[in-house]
């Protein structure tokens, strides 16, 4: 009986050694980031493809059933997921926490007065594309430790070790991207949205003009006349844009400026070969360089 | 006076509404749907041929919001035609149940089909698929009562059942005018009605998914002795008139980028009922009824291109049993197995800031093949819609 006993107790500690925790990601950046950090303790999925707008997803009944199954849920926040609700609704997940990663970021573009809807699609809590400032990224993987680390305390040194092993990674290739970006500081460009902004004064560039009137709203004749105005006057040589946004506009602008239009994924899997955070960062840094 | 009262009532709740709501964060979303429709028409019979008719705007208030971690309430009040009415009204338990069941209780539209729990400005089309219009009533098939929601656990895909009960109004509205006129609804709307939905989403590729349904609805729509006192027909015993309906339905969209998607969608109803048939064909001679089964069918198939995110165009064939416009009664439009009606309609839409405006333009040809002549020509009419959305939007449903 005791043999029983013991026996039951190794298979029982075993299992719940390899019990994994189920992650849900909103956006792949997020999905990455939790891969790296959760190694084979963590079984991640993602909602949002890499190719895809994040401002807007259907909230379709495939995504409830990724939620259903899961224990975390992680969004980028500031109210970019505005789809998000409803699909934890329809998971019926009484269980399910969700872990919003723009808690200890640095917002950038925080209304001060009150918005309403002729501003565009003005985000109240702040401009939410912080995921493209790689030092933020840093910010991130913390969050996803502790979330990981509370939900399986016992692997807690596991995780540590793969988010010094990530934050190592990072910090050598913000070193090395900072460098590359050393041509480009102080140098204007256009922006398609202004998603760009967190990216932008990290590396030292000057947006001094989006290809949308206002946020969200589509590009106008009259808009493009003013921009092309301001791209002659500035000296813009780039119109940068992400990949899931038509390029009717840009490429009017630019043949009449003369500016380059640069269309880059803005989340991992965005793009074949682009399969990582780090691997998107080298592709959109790298193409910026090209065309300096 | 009582249209103006209304009218002051309504903008009375929208200000003090939006007061509260700058006030917390805690009070729910409020946004404001209006619709504004011209049509003309091309019929031979109608005195307003050709002329180009105005409507009155309308519009719809929602309310929506958490009432605590596990619920939420909605509300639904439309002001159209000089009058307010709750179009729906429910708290829906959405978490914590045993089984993962959500709990939805109120008045709302009822699960029979896809389209029918889709308010009519979230349409790509401007016209009530004319099945619904026949077997559900001009307001679609929406009635106060209590659904159950479980979830089946297809491991692959997602599949949902819901089974609700409801008062019966729904079934009423197809059949009679005003539901709440004294002398009917003794005998209308108050045996409950059954209806439910298996619905089954399948994930075909990143950019295609397809959604299929089958539903039904069974219960009392009626009692024949109200007809036997409308006659003044002596009478012993009162039969109840059943009436069962079984559906199919599917979606099907392929979405490849933010800028494009194509639809198509389609649903099929069965109308198995009682009727009553009078023994002369004049009714002021009617000396008895006799009940008959009858089974007649509707359907809608649509395909929608949305292109360049602004602009969509589509093309709808609907068939149906019933004269669409007849006035209802009891031996018209759900209950007529002899006439029918066909419409092909087509439509292009103008989005030009996502879904804050809409603007539409809409061709309809209704053929009607009828026994008696009288019935009217075939007609065609063009409408013209404005629709705008005030205040925050949920994400689209597949």
């Amino acid at each position: 009986m005791k043999t029983f006993i013991i026996i039951i107790s190794i298979i029982l500690a075993a299992n719940l050694n390899f019990a994994e925790i189920k992650v849900v990601a909103t956006t792949t950046s997020i999905y990455d980031l939790v891969k790296e950090v959760g190694g084979e303790k963590v079984k991640v999925d993602y909602l949002c493809r890499g190719d895809q707008d994040p401002h807007f997803l259907e909230v379709m009944p495939s995504y409830m059933l990724k939620l259903r199954k899961a224990d975390l849920v992680m969004e980028i926040g500031l109210d970019i997921e505005k789809w998000l609700p409803q699909l934890i609704d329809g998971s019926r997940n009484t269980d399910l926490k969700l872990i919003d990663l723009s808690a200890n970021i640095e917002k950038k573009e925080v209304p001060t007065t009150k918005t309403d809807a002729s501003q565009g699609d003005v985000h109240p809590y702040g401009n939410p594309h912080y995921w493209l400032d790689p030092e933020n990224v840093k910010i991130m993987a913390n969050e996803i430790t502790d979330a990981l680390t509370n939900a399986s305390p016992g692997d807690a040194s596991y995780f540590k070790k793969n988010l010094d092993n990530y934050l190592s990674t990072l910090d050598k290739k913000i070193t090395a991207w900072k460098k590359e970006m050393e041509k480009l500081k102080g140098k204007p460009i256009v922006t398609f949205h202004s998603s760009w902004i967190y990216f932008a004064e990290r590396f030292g560039l000057k947006v001094v003009g989006h290809v949308e009137p206002k946020p969200g709203i589509p590009p106008t004749p009259s808009h493009n006349a003013e921009l092309i105005r301001i791209i002659k006057n500035s000296g813009a040589k780039i119109i940068l844009m992400e990949n899931y946004y038509s390029e009717n506009a840009p490429n009017q602008i630019s043949r009449l400026t003369g500016a380059t239009v640069i269309k880059v994924p803005v989340e991992p899997y965005g793009m074949n070969s682009v399969n990582s955070y780090i691997q998107m960062m080298d592709y959109i840094i790298d193409q910026l360089v090209k065309n300096a | 006076m009582f249209r103006y009262f209304n009218f002051y009532a309504l903008v009375f709740i929208i200000i003090n509404i939006s007061f509260l709501h700058s006030q917390s964060n805690v009070n729910p979303d409020i946004s404001l749907i209006g619709t504004f429709n011209t049509h003309t028409n091309f019929s031979k019979d109608t005195p307003d041929k050709g002329k180009i008719i105005f409507e009155d705007p309308s519009l719809e208030l929602f309310i929506d919001g958490y009432l605590n971690p596990y619920a939420r309430g909605t509300a639904d009040i439309s002001y159209e035609e000089g009058e307010f009415r709750v179009e729906e009204i429910y708290a829906n338990i959405v978490r914590g149940l045993p089984f993962d069941i959500q709990i939805k209780a109120g008045k709302f539209l009822l699960g029979f089909g896809k389209l029918n729990t889709v308010h009519a400005h979230a349409w790509p089309f401007l016209i009530r698929p004319l099945y619904q219009q026949i077997y559900f009533g001009p307001e679609g098939y929406n009635d106060a009562g209590i659904n159950f929601s479980f979830l089946i656990p297809t491991t692959d895909f997602y599949t949902n059942l819901d089974l609700g009960v409801f008062k019966g109004d729904a079934i009423a509205k197809a059949e009679v005018p005003d539901i709440s006129s004294s002398d009917i609804k003794d005998l209308r709307g108050y045996s409950p009605i059954f209806v439910g939905r298996l619905a089954s989403f399948f994930s075909l590729s990143d950019f295609s998914n397809l959604e299929l349904g089958l539903s039904a609805s069974y219960g009392i729509h009626s009692y024949s002795s109200y007809y036997y006192n409308l006659y003044n027909i002596d009478y012993t015993g009162d039969a109840s008139l059943k009436y069962f309906y079984s559906g199919l339905d599917f979606k099907y969209k392929y979405k490849p980028d933010g800028y494009t998607a194509l639809t198509v969608q389609g649903e099929a109803l069965l109308n198995n009922r009682d009727v009553l048939r009078a023994n002369s064909i004049q009714q002021e001679n009617v000396t008895n009824f006799f009940i008959k089964k009858i089974t007649t069918p509707g359907a809608f198939i649509f395909i929608d291109y949305l292109f360049e995110k602004q602009y969509s165009i589509g093309l709808k064939y609907d068939f149906t049993y019933g004269i669409i416009g007849d006035n209802p009664d009891f031996n018209t439009l759900s209950n007529d197995d002899k006439n029918k009606t066909i419409g092909i309609s087509g439509w292009l839409g103008y989005y030009p800031i996502e879904e804050t405006i809409a603007v539409r333009l809409g061709v309809q040809h209704l053929i009607f093949n009828s026994i008696n002549e009288l019935k009217g020509e075939n007609d065609t009419s063009v409408q013209l819609q404005l629709i705008f959305s005030l205040g925050p939007h949920k994400a689209h449903p597949f």
